[in-house]
């Protein structure tokens, strides 16, 4: 007689679910995909002026990563700087020829991105700069950390 | 007998029309994709940036000019340029920092020198008759980026006549072990 009366427990999961995919939503929204291109190991310069990058037109900047030995890395990997530069600049030249875009005195019109470092030396960051100018780049962002990071 | 009788219909009626969806395997699913994006979430850091123009560097005329004119603000009137050098030891940190030929920096670039720098840099800015628009630095190849940065942040600070902060700051890499070697 119990046995029969007795009622299957079934917890309404509606909620729950409908606060989890709220929670999913958020994180898929928040997610950084360009964060992989930045790489986080690098103890960057604190710099009370700096100040977050104004982006003008639809091209993206190129961003060097160099570490405290002068390295470059994209993307995690380790790159032959002058190669890397001149391949980018090509494209980049490439690219606004067919956009129409003159190339006035052979400046490029895209900034470059320095997230160099603070404990690199100079000469090692100005090879790389020197680099990028020869191949017309004049707009430069050094980045910075607006104050020091908390670990 | 007659409210049982509706009871009963009512109850069929329910069962016919109601789906009960399990929902178990779903919320499994979600959890999963919950658990995936928390533990790949990273916070992109807050970062900032000193937007620089810098063309390649071309002969400064009024270097030697003022080399030969010795120190002294009176010395740098009718410039356009103010030239910092810095001289770094071999930790990379700086060892002196001079403002034209004066020196003004002995030592570790801490607090107490980034001010002591600012004030100098201030009241040279603070000359009207001196039209200063551009910084040149002249750096010490050993020096390390961190403490050049240091330095660059206090030259962006300062203000020109029309109330503008400073943009127009280059450096170029200077040699000092082997200019003091040939020496």
């Amino acid at each position: 007689m119990s046995e029969h009366n007795s009622e299957k427990a079934e917890p309404n999961l509606t909620p729950l679910l409908d606060m989890v995919f709220q929670l999913i939503t958020f994180f898929m929204l928040v997610i950084n995909f360009k964060g992989a291109s930045l790489d986080l190991s690098l103890k960057l310069p604190v710099l009370g002026s700096a100040r977050p990058l104004e982006r003008h037109g639809n091209l993206e900047p190129l961003l060097l990563n160099i570490d405290s030995t002068g390295q470059v890395k994209v993307q995690g990997k380790q790159v032959d700087v002058e190669q890397f530069i001149t391949k980018e600049a090509r494209f980049l030249k490439n690219q606004l020829k067919i956009l129409g875009t003159p190339i006035e005195n052979g400046e490029l019109p895209v900034p470059v991105i320095v997230r160099a470092d603070r404990s690199a030396p100079f000469h090692l960051v100005n090879h790389i700069l020197k680099i990028c100018q020869d191949q017309g780049y004049r707009n430069f962002s050094l980045s910075a950390m607006s104050r020091e990071e908390k670990h | 007998m007659q409210r049982s009788h509706s009871q009963r219909r009512r109850r069929r009626k329910r069962d016919q029309g109601s789906v009960e969806m399990n929902l178990a395997a779903m919320l499994d699913m979600a959890f999963q994709l919950l658990t995936f994006f928390i533990l790949t979430f990273r916070p992109a850091p807050i970062e900032g940036q000193l937007s620089l123009n810098l063309p390649p560097p071309v002969p400064q005329t009024n270097v030697e000019a003022n080399a030969k004119g010795g120190e002294g603000i009176d010395n740098v009137l009718a410039m356009e340029t103010l030239h910092l050098h810095v001289v770094a030891n071999d930790r990379g940190d700086v060892s002196e920092l001079k403002v034209e030929l004066n020196p003004i920096v002995q030592g570790r670039l801490d607090e107490g020198n980034i001010q002591r720098l600012d004030q100098k840099l201030h009241s040279m800015f603070a000359v009207k008759q001196i039209p200063f628009d551009r910084i040149q630095i002249a750096v010490d190849g050993r020096l390390r980026y961190g403490e050049l940065m240091k330095i660059i942040d206090v030259c962006h600070r300062q203000r020109l006549p029309d109330g503008s902060a400073m943009q127009k700051i280059s450096f170029s890499e200077v040699d000092v072990g082997a200019t003091s070697n040939a020496k």
